[in-house]
């Protein structure tokens, strides 16, 4: 069999393309997903019942459910059944902004209630308002134990935003696989996309096992 | 906007098949994966040095490298490579699991080494030998701690089956697929799909973080 490796190089710019687009595609949702992980996880520890209930349904409901699945979804149901009428690359977004806040959220949760209520209490105490003692005292603290778990959540909404090659936003897994296609470089070309995720996703994880180990929170 | 959820009730076999090809997908990965996971954490930890740094290299790679890519290669590319043809349900066993397993193995190498250093020079003192150390005194606690995560593995492994579709697997995601694009009620037919995924992958979840709470203190040594 021969192989014909000059493909990769002749379709460079649509590969660089793809490229950008992933990188653009996850910093968005994490840009998204963070506020939308801290504004979930504040409606589920409020006081408020109902908010509380509206951020739990909707966060068990994305964590719950294959973001491939949530991504055909927006792609054919929404448009139906609701006047929004988004580009892929939007409607690709918006479905992984939904599924990364919801794991966001817990991330958020897990770190608030990981902070002893007694710092509140003490706060509350010292005359802070509850507000102030969230964002002055119990974020400061919590953020360190959050920040690893956002960096793993980081890693895999990289490799994640594949899924919304499905849809034909031209990413890097839709641009190779349309080159493929183009080209019947079938061996060459799908290497060559895994050879690229690796190269972009390897440092990224060997940064967050890093960051866990900086991090990390001795009991 | 009228619903119509006739599609879903004249093919119900067809999408339940669909949904038994789901599950034994599923099942098959995840006990593949235990036993490929359990057998790289221990390699690691107590095999031969030359063994170790291709494990940590083929692990941390497969934490770099999307699921989707991993199918459409193992589907695609693989045969090229060998000269021969895998069947797209076996082509996606061994892509899951080829993804799955270094994740187990991951979960498998903290549990083991969250047993603190000195039960293992205790054991030795004792005339245990270093097999009898690793049988009856870490794996025993480890494996307790490993549970909850072990959940957690089932339900990403659902997930990550729909992603199977795009091999065209017939499971339940490509058969929704088929059946929206076929009959014209996408808006019913992958509604259905979310309800059916939700009630299979609550429950699981569900139990995953009552198994957190339940055995915390075990994971206390």
């Amino acid at each position: 069999m021969n192989y014909d490796w000059s493909v990769v190089w002749q379709y460079r710019q649509m590969l660089l393309d793809g490229i950008g687009i992933t990188i653009l595609l996850t910093v968005l949702t994490m840009l998204v997903a963070v506020p939308g992980g801290i504004l979930l996880a504040l409606m589920r520890l409020s006081s408020m019942p109902w908010l509380a209930r509206g951020s739990t349904a909707f966060v068990e409901l994305f964590r719950n459910l294959p973001l491939i699945l949530v991504v055909y979804w927006a792609f054919y149901v929404m448009p139906m059944v609701s006047d929004i009428e988004l580009s892929a690359f939007n409607t690709g977004l918006l479905a992984l902004c939904l599924n990364v806040s919801a794991y966001n959220s817990e991330t958020f949760r897990a770190g608030i209630q990981s902070i002893r209520k007694g710092q509140a209490e003490a706060a509350v105490a010292l005359g802070f308002s509850n507000t102030q003692a969230m964002f002055k005292i119990i974020l400061p603290q919590a953020w360190r134990r959050v920040l690893p778990v956002l960096a793993s959540t980081w890693v895999a909404l990289f490799k994640d935003t594949s899924l919304v090659s499905v849809i034909a936003v031209g990413e890097l897994a839709h641009a190779s696989m349309t080159i493929r296609s183009q080209t019947f470089r079938v061996l060459e070309m799908l290497t060559a996309m895994a050879v690229i995720y690796w190269m972009l996703g390897y440092p990224q994880a060997k940064l967050v096992d890093w960051i866990r180990e900086k991090y990390k929170v001795n009991e | 906007m009228e619903f119509d959820f006739s599609p879903i009730l004249e093919n119900w076999r067809y999408l339940w098949g669909g949904f038994g090809i789901t599950l034994g997908l599923s099942g098959l990965t995840v006990a593949a994966s235990l036993l490929l996971g359990f057998a790289m954490a221990i390699g690691r930890i107590y095999g031969p040095r030359w063994l170790r740094w291709p494990l940590v290299f083929y692990i941390d790679s497969m934490r770099a490298i999307p699921v989707l890519v991993v199918l459409v290669w193992t589907f695609f590319a693989l045969p090229l490579l060998l000269g021969i043809s895998i069947p797209t349900f076996w082509a996606a066993v061994i892509a899951l699991t080829m993804h799955i397993a270094p994740f187990v193995a991951e979960i498998v190498r903290s549990g083991i080494e969250s047993v603190r250093a000195g039960q293992t020079g205790a054991g030795l003192a004792l005339g245990m030998s270093k097999a009898q150390v690793v049988r009856h005194l870490i794996m025993p606690q480890a494996v307790v701690r490993m549970l909850p995560s072990f959940g957690s593995v089932i339900s990403i492994t659902i997930k990550d089956t729909a992603i199977a579709a795009v091999i065209a697997v017939p499971e339940y995601m490509k058969r929704s697929e088929t059946l929206a694009g076929q009959t014209y009620h996408p808006v019913e037919i992958f509604t259905f799909a979310m309800l059916v995924y939700f009630i299979i992958l609550f429950p699981i979840t569900r139990l995953v973080d009552m198994a957190y709470r339940r055995w915390a203190f075990l994971g206390r040594s």
